[in-house]
């Protein structure tokens, strides 16, 4: 317990910074600022204008209006000198000097639309009412009432002595969020005076609701490490892959003996061999286009991290690359569940822009393992993100672009879209057609996901059979090489 | 329910002083100040409605209809209107020359208006909140009798008579909140 300074706002964020727990529990004791109400300076005011007009004017029940406010005024000062038996800070003020707070936050991680909450509570306001007042921060939308009063807990017949409100919020749409603050306002008997104390709540991790995706796209080259998918070679998996014959040296325990009855000589099992693959997952945060929360990157993000998901469960090593105006971060592959949440950080920290500096040209070989498989999210608006997808296929990588681009140009806000208008939008479609074919014609393939369903259906035809990784045919790589195409 | 009932509470008891100070209507100042008091209740009712609501957040980009909206919730939260259309209704009473008992009768529909306030704008239990300050209540409306009766007797004419009579009132006043204990 610590005691905070008495002009500051108390901030438990910075208690907060770097604990990686899903649920906070802070306490401590604050000052509480204690100064007249709304509500006295309103009878204040009412009783020196009506005494101020009735002197004025030389009407003496003027003077009468002003009985109302002067009364409950003068009857809340003698009752704050004198105290009226409420346990008090000494002097025999009952107003509180300090109280104990408590924070709870529900999760400090959360996903997208996922319902958080915060449990507050203060001890030591026998004698007052208590209001806690939540001021949710930028991107957070309050669920329930934003104000919750309890009369004083400590009369009886009320709360108790620790007073407990509970605030649910969500957060629509994916970042780093703070998530507000709440406000402890604490009136005396007579509501003449109120004191405040302003709590900041911590800062919210708010991340991208994956989509769904259950199978993966694996290569058929994978490297020499242990893993959970069928190689081509032969192994010691779990997969029956056929039956040859028996040699010395091979393990009694592989011998298949209703083939070897049926053929008269022995019989031993094939398994192929399980490995496991490098992916990374390329994410173009270069534009966002569309409405927020279906925009492309949202999409991109969405669709980035249920890849994650899906290739850490099959004991892959997955990285990420966010490509980005000013270069690009990127977390090298790695393996399990903890390796999701650093992937969702790392890419809470895409930020759409553009005008900060020029995107990398080239991506980095340190996040990028020779013979990775390259899943790349992005709406192929950016031409130099499409260079950069050009070039990692000549380098070799097994590439799969999900084009995430959900809209089209809009049609004009005001009157009839004009022939100029449609002209332009044909060209628009014409070049983004061409983008694709492009890609299509150096083997890499193009698909298109919605944002809404599964990512399993446009990844099908890819997920079926393990990917063929073939090299650049030396036509195709000078064209793609020619002058025309690069900037 | 209590709050929104609070809000209309308020409000009613707003028209109602604004009404009565300001029967019969009449032109010139008087109207001015009606139109004044009629502005200032509507706004702080309109305060109290909109407590709810979050401030808009400035966006860069944002439409006619969301620029206007957060105009007004700003608007409506830049004034503490229910202390100027006090100072306009007790103003109105003035203008009116009302009988000492008509400003008594206002007297307890302000104190009323603003306790109505108070309970909208906190969300205090009105019954418990009623229940502490009912003596005190109770005094004030006695002493707004007492004003008013206080006035009503026969004085001799001269300045140095009303002038007495106000610090008549304005004794009994003190009296009332030097015997209140609390």
């Amino acid at each position: 317990v610590t005691r905070a300074a008495p002009d500051a706002p108390t901030r438990l964020a910075e208690d907060l910074a770097g604990d990686p727990s899903a649920r906070v529990v802070i306490q401590r004791e604050v000052a509480v600022r204690w100064r007249p109400s709304r509500h006295s300076r309103r009878l204040l005011t009412l009783a020196l204008a009506s005494l101020a007009l009735a002197i004025l004017t030389r009407r003496p029940e003027l003077a009468g209006l002003a009985a109302p406010g002067l009364l409950l005024l003068g009857t809340g000062r003698i009752t704050a000198a004198d105290g009226d038996g409420a346990a008090g800070p000494g002097d025999g003020d009952p107003r509180p000097r300090t109280v104990t707070v408590r924070v709870k936050m529900g999760a400090i991680r959360i996903f997208e639309g996922e319902p958080g909450w915060t449990d507050l509570s203060v001890s030591g306001v026998d004698a007052c009412d208590v209001r806690w007042d939540f001021h949710p921060g930028t991107g957070i939308e309050p669920e329930g009432p934003l104000t919750v009063t309890v009369d004083a807990p400590g009369v009886p017949g009320g709360a108790g002595q620790e007073v407990c409100v509970r605030f649910r919020f969500s957060a629509p749409r994916w970042g780093k969020r703070q998530a507000g603050a709440a406000e402890l306002v604490l009136h005396d008997r007579w509501r003449l005076t109120e004191g405040r104390v302003l709590i900041a709540l911590p800062a919210l991790d708010v991340f991208p609701r994956p989509g769904v995706q259950q199978d993966t796209v694996t290569l058929s080259r994978l490297p020499n490490r242990l893993g959970e998918h069928a190689a081509r070679v032969q192994g010691e998996g779990a997969e029956f892959a056929g039956v040859r014959d028996y040699v010395p040296g091979d393990r009694q325990r592989q011998v298949n003996w209703p083939a070897s009855t049926r053929r008269g000589r022995l019989m031993v099992n094939m398994q192929p061999a399980e490995r496991s693959q490098d992916v990374a997952l390329l994410v173009d945060a270069t534009s966002d286009v569309g409405e927020p929360g279906t925009s492309a990157l949202d999409f991109g993000l969405r669709g980035a991290c249920a890849a994650a998901r899906a290739h850490l469960d099959r004991r892959d090593r997955v990285g990420v690359i966010m490509y980005q105006w000013g270069g690009a971060r990127w977390l090298a592959p790695s393996l399990g569940r903890r390796q999701v949440y650093k992937i969702v950080d790392a890419m809470l920290q895409a930020d759409a822009a553009w005008s900060r500096g020029s995107p990398l040209a080239r991506l980095p070989r340190a996040a990028l393992p020779p013979g990775a498989l390259v899943v790349a999210f992005s709406p192929l608006l950016d031409q130099r993100f499409v260079e950069s997808l050009r070039d990692l296929r000549e380098r070799g990588f097994a590439l799969i672009v999900v084009d995430v681009l959900n809209v089209s140009p809009p049609a004009p806000r005001f009157g009839p879209a004009g022939r100029t208008d449609d002209l332009a939008r044909r060209l628009w479609r014409m070049e983004q057609d061409a983008i694709r074919f492009s890609l299509r014609e150096l083997g890499v393939p193009v698909v298109h996901w919605d944002g809404m369903g599964p990512l399993d259906l446009p990844l099908a035809p890819y997920s079926r059979r393990p990917l063929v990784q073939r090299s650049l045919r030396p036509a195709a790589a000078s064209q793609a090489d020619g002058p025309g195409e690069r900037r | 329910v209590t709050t929104v009932r609070a809000r209309i509470a308020a409000l009613l008891l707003g028209v109602a002083s604004v009404a009565w100070a300001a029967a019969p209507p009449r032109a010139g100042w008087p109207g001015f100040t009606l139109f004044i008091a009629a502005l200032c209740v509507v706004m702080g009712s309109l305060r109290l409605a909109m407590l709810d609501v979050a401030e808009p957040e400035e966006a860069l980009f944002m439409s006619p209809a969301e620029r206007s909206a957060r105009s007004t919730v700003l608007l409506v939260r830049l004034l503490p209107w229910e202390e100027i259309s006090c100072v306009a209704i007790v103003l109105l009473e003035v203008l009116h020359g009302s009988r000492p008992w008509h400003t008594a009768v206002l007297g307890v529909i302000l104190a009323g208006y603003l306790m109505a306030v108070h309970v909208a704008e906190s969300g205090a239990t009105a019954s418990t909140l009623l229940r502490r300050h009912a003596r005190v209540l109770m005094t004030a409306a006695c002493v707004l009798a007492l004003s008013a009766g206080a006035t009503l007797l026969p004085a001799s004419p001269g300045a140095g008579a009303a002038i007495l009579h106000v610090l008549a009132a304005a004794a009994v006043i003190a009296a009332a909140i030097l015997i209140l204990p609390g």
